[in-house]
Order: structure tokens, then sequence, then C-alpha cells
């Protein structure tokens, strides 16, 4: 057991030297230098190209061999040197020290709204299987699933705030984080975020129960004379949720970032998407990759937590 | 059967899945969707009027059947006058802010949906088959190297990693269908690796490799053959992850700036909620129909091909 965490974490290590490397490859290969994006903005204001250019590439070292520049850019990350904002004036470090709580708050919520409702829904649908129940969680995980996350949000918006204007059509940050307003006006974006997240945990939930049903166990448990509800409550649905918490560790990379980053757009949310939305327009390149590098090393670090938890969770998993 | 051509065996299996995929209505709803939209795509650019050209005459005008009242501020009284103004024939779907057909640029949209969630997909699948069975069947360094970049590459968020490449190459059609491809694979290379490990240590490829069949054959004659049908699944299954994917891209102001897609659409639309609701409601009805369509079909195929499962 030992072993196996010591072995995950150095495979931890191999995999963050691979994020960085693959995005530094990436930097290298792009048509437009990180200069070239700098410089258009001098340029604009007029001032004298080719010198800028030079001192900039002589200031973060592109006037050196690519190797070299590889091992200072690793080094300077590692270090939380992760460059400077300039359409912002500050270091990027900084900008996301000020934005992060709002991508969390929102991340936090929507899952879970997904996990409460979807977990609640999926076992209802399984225990009254083929009822109109059933159907109608069936048909409303398929549209959750299908329908985009940020033109639900619009629609929302658009139904919501602007036609019955029960809410604001922008996200007011004078309130404070966790307060009541703040959640209130957090709602719609929560639904927009978490109907998609939710449809998949109801899908999952229904069929692992209708699995684990089936089993023996349950059979023997119901022999036994336990009362329906412990069958359910234990031994069915411990099962069954039990590799949810992978499934819902997986979607926070393939769905919820993503999503996050356009709720956050469509609904006007100061967090990460929203921060690297702007710097896309600022040609604020630092920034840009600064926020897909957290996003990346944060789905790496919750992989490994999860991996590790399960040793506690699950003792039927053996390590080798 | 006598002649035993395995020519017909083939047809006689593909007859097989579509009675099975036949039974599921939900499917062939799905389907009927996606070839009615193919068509839109491929024929309706020829008779529709150019979604590009703008005209502020007949500007946000509503779909036909609906109204909108209108204030126009009358110079000369110094006045302003309501007027209620219809939908018409000219522009069935209504125009947007800048006097753009709407259903021109809808059908637009279809073509640019399907051409970058069929390619993307096409490229992504094809890494993924590879990937997943030159992994499984080598073993050993090429799978254990294969395997930690496929670990790498999942890592990312796909969608913060699609922005910042579309971000880091600049916007267009090619590098969004690139690089939705070429990260794309990740989920299928695995897949596809786990089933061939499982087909690799039947007795027919054994029985090859005992004949003196080089790998290649092997590979490509009978490992790849035999997970086809998980192939296909995939790959329609995950189509609409693609086309949402590009509409998003579109929606944030990355997509290609040359052309009109639901996503380019939505964008326009996001900033008239309150005056012109069409705009962004077609496009997002389009996009919604179109992924439902994919998951129906994808979820029949699945079943078709599953000999487990009941229909």
């Amino acid at each position: 057991m030992r072993s196996y965490i010591i072995k995950r974490l150095i495979y931890s290590v191999i995999i963050a030297w691979g994020i960085m490397t693959v995005t530094f490859v990436l930097l290298r290969l792009g048509p437009t230098s990180p200069v070239d994006r700098y410089i258009l903005n001098i340029a604009a204001r007029g001032q004298d190209v080719e010198s800028v250019r030079q001192a900039i590439e002589a200031r973060y070292g592109l006037d050196k061999p690519v190797i070299e520049q590889y091992f200072t850019y690793m080094g300077n990350l590692l270090q939380g040197n992760w460059g400077w904002s300039f359409s912002t004036s500050q270091t990027v470090v900084d900008l996301i020290a000020s934005h992060w709580i709002y991508s969390f708050q929102l991340i936090l919520l929507a899952t879970i709204f997904a996990i409460v409702l979807g977990v609640g829904l999926g076992m209802l649908a399984a225990v009254k299987q083929n009822t109109k129940i059933d159907y109608a969680a069936s048909i409303f995980s398929f549209i959750g699933i299908s329908i985009p996350g940020f033109w639900l949000g619009l629609m929302l918006i658009m139904v919501f705030a602007v036609y019955l204007g029960w809410f604001k059509t922008y996200y007011d940050t004078s309130y404070p984080i966790w307060s009541l307003e703040n959640i209130k006006q957090l709602l719609l974006p929560v639904l927009a975020l978490g109907i998609g997240e939710l449809a998949g945990y109801l899908r999952y939930t229904r069929s692992a129960m209708l699995d684990n049903l089936r089993k023996d166990f349950v059979t023997t448990a119901r022999a036994k004379g336990l009362p329906e509800k412990t069958v359910i409550g234990k031994h069915v649905l411990r099962n069954a949720v039990l590799p949810l918490v992978t499934i819902i560790m997986f979607d926070l990379g393939s769905v919820v970032f993503g999503g996050a980053y356009l709720t956050e757009i469509v609904f006007g949310i100061p967090g990460l998407g929203q921060v690297s939305f702007n710097a896309i327009f600022a040609n604020d390149y630092a920034v840009v990759v600064a926020v897909t590098l957290i996003g990346t090393f944060l789905v790496l670090f919750i992989n490994l937590a999860t991996d590790l938890i399960y040793t506690y969770l699950d003792p039927r998993i053996r390590y080798d | 059967m006598t002649d035993g051509k395995p020519a017909r065996s083939g047809r006689r299996l593909m007859d097989y899945y579509w009675e099975r995929l036949r039974k599921n209505r939900l499917s062939i709803i799905g389907l009927g969707f996606v070839v009615f939209l193919s068509l839109l795509g491929i024929f309706g650019p020829i008779f529709a009027p150019d979604p590009q050209k703008t005209d502020f005459q007949t500007k946000n005008l509503p779909p036909m059947g609906f109204s909108i009242e209108e204030s126009v501020y009358e110079i000369s009284t110094g006045e302003s006058i309501t007027t209620v103004v219809w939908g018409n024939l000219d522009h069935p779907l209504g125009t947007d802010s800048k006097g753009r057909d709407m259903l021109a640029m809808l059908i637009s949209g279809a073509r640019i949906s399907l051409l970058v969630g069929l390619l993307a997909t096409g490229i992504a699948i094809f890494l993924g088959t590879l990937i997943g069975v030159l992994s499984a069947y080598s073993g050993g360094w090429v799978d254990n190297i294969l395997m930690r970049f496929t670990d790498i590459m999942m890592t990312f968020p796909f969608f913060l990693l699609l922005v910042m490449i579309v971000f880091i190459f600049g916007p267009s059609l090619a590098i969004i269908v690139l690089v939705i491809g070429l990260t794309g694979w990740t989920g299928a290379a695995r897949l596809i690796r786990s089933e061939t490990l499982s087909i690799r240590t039947r007795d027919f490829v054994t029985a090859s490799k005992a004949l003196g069949a080089s790998d290649a054959r092997i590979m490509f004659r009978h490992l790849i053959p035999n997970v086809s049908s998980l192939i296909i699944v995939m790959a329609t299954l995950s189509i609409p992850g693609v086309i949402m994917a590009e509409a998003a891209l579109s929606f944030i102001g990355l997509g290609d700036p040359m052309s009109t897609s639901w996503g380019t659409i939505l964008n326009t639309g996001q900033h008239s909620l309150d005056t012109a609701w069409w705009v962004a409601v077609e496009p997002g009805i389009m996009l919604f129909l179109t992924v439902l369509s994919f998951n129906f079909f994808g979820d029949g195929l699945r079943d078709a091909f599953d000999p487990k499962a009941s229909i």
C-alpha cells in the first residue's frame, strides 16, 4: 500500500512534467511568438518595433537556444513565476489569486446540485424501473446530456432575467461570496452548468443500481428479511455509488471546467474562465496559458487524491 | 449459402444489425434528423441567399407568425411612434441585428457543424484506433510510452486545451478541425486498447500468427475489423461533443471569422436577448436537436451491435 502511494506520486510528477512539456512545445510551434503578440500592442502605440522586440527577447531569454529556453520555462513554472499579465498590469499569479474563488464557488455549487439530484433521481428511476417516473427520468437525462449548457444559460437569462425580471442580467460582485444574495444570483448559472452533470450522474446511478439489484447478495439480504429501505440504501446504493467518485472526477476535466468557462462568460461571473476570455482578446498569452495549465494541474491533483482516497473507501482494490 | 462468399455473410450481418436498429424508434428518428441535416448542409447553400449579406432596412425582423413592437423616433414631430412589425415570407425565420437572413445562416451553420463534426471525429477515431491497437498489440515499452502520453493528454481539460491551442495558432476552420481531431483521440485509444487486449489472446489470432501472418496483417485484417463495431459506435457518440465544442469556440469568438456557424450566430444573439430573442433561440434549438439526434442514434447503434442487449 505504501509503495503504491509512492508509485502513484512519482507517476503524477511524470505526468506533470509531460503537461508542461506539451505546453512548451505548443507555444514554440505557434505561428506567432508571444513577443509578436506583445509587439502588436506596442506597434499600435507607435513605438519603434525592432528595438522593443530585441529588448523583450533579451528580457525573456527568447534569443537563447530552444533547449535553454525550455529549462528556463520549466524553472519559472516550478518557482511560481507564471509570467506578467500586461493587459491587467499584475503578475499572473496575483490575477489568478483574486479570481479563482468565483470559479470555485460556481463549480462547487453546481457539482453538489448535480450529485444530490442526479443520485436521488437515478435511485428513484431504478427502484421504479419501467414506470412513468423511470421514462420521465430517462427523457430528462437525454435532454440534459444533449442541451448545450451555454445556450441553456442564455435562455435562462432571457426568460428569468430579461422577460420575467426575477434575476439581474449581470453578476453583482459587491455581494460577499458566501452570502444569501450571492447564492441567489448563482442559481441560474448553477442550473446551466449543473444540468449536464446531473443528467450524466442520473443515467449512471440508474444503470449501476439496476446492475446491483440483480446481484446475489441483494437476494440474500432480502431473503433474510431486511426491510427494503436497508436493502436499497445500504446494500445496493453503496455499491452503486462508489464508482461514481471516479466519474465525477473524470467529469471535472472533460465537461465541468469547460462548462464553467462558458457559464462564466455567459453570466459575466469574474472567474478564471472570464479572465482567460478577456486575455484572449487582449492578446495576453501568459494568462490564457496559465488558466489552462491551472485547470490541468487541478485535474492531475484531483486524480491523485481520488486514487488515494479509494484505497480507504474500497478495501477490495488490490495494489501491486 | 452454397457459394459461401464472405461478402454475402457480411451483407446478412448488416441486415441483422439494421433489423435490430430499426426496432429502436428514437434511434431511427435521430438518424432521420441527421440525414435531413446532411441534405440541408449539402444542398441548402445552393438555394439559400448569402448568409453574410447584411441589409439594415430589414434588421431584427421576427420569424414568420411572430411580431415585435418597434419604437421609431420621428425627427419631424419629435415623438416616438410604436409600430407592430410582423415577420414575412422573405425571411421565414427572421433576420438578426445586421439584417442577415436567419434561415440562410442556420443552413450555413448546419454545413459547418457537420463538416467539423465528421472531419474532426474522423481524425480522432483514426488516431485513437491506430494508437489503441498498436499499443495493445505491441505491449512492452511501446504500450508504456503510448499510454503515458495518452494519460498526459487526458489530464488536460478538453475545452481549456482547445481554447489555448486555437488562441496560439489562430482561429480558422482547418485549425479547429485539426485541433479537435489531434486532441480528441484519447478516450478512443484507451477503449480500443482494452478491447484489442482481449481479442489478441483469442485462438484465431494465435492461429494466424502460426500461419506466418505479419504483424501488420494481424492488426489490419484481424484486430481492427473485430473492433469495428466499437469504432462506429464511438464515432457516432463523439460527433455531438465535437459539434458542441466547435459551437462553443465560435460562441466565445474563437471560431473561423470567415464562416457562419451556429456558435457565431449565438454570439450575436446574446447581445439582443431583449430585442430579438429568435437570434439566440433558433441556432440553439438546431444545436440541441443535432446533438440529441446523434445521441439517440449512437445509443441505438450500441444496442444493435451488442449481442447481449435485449431489444
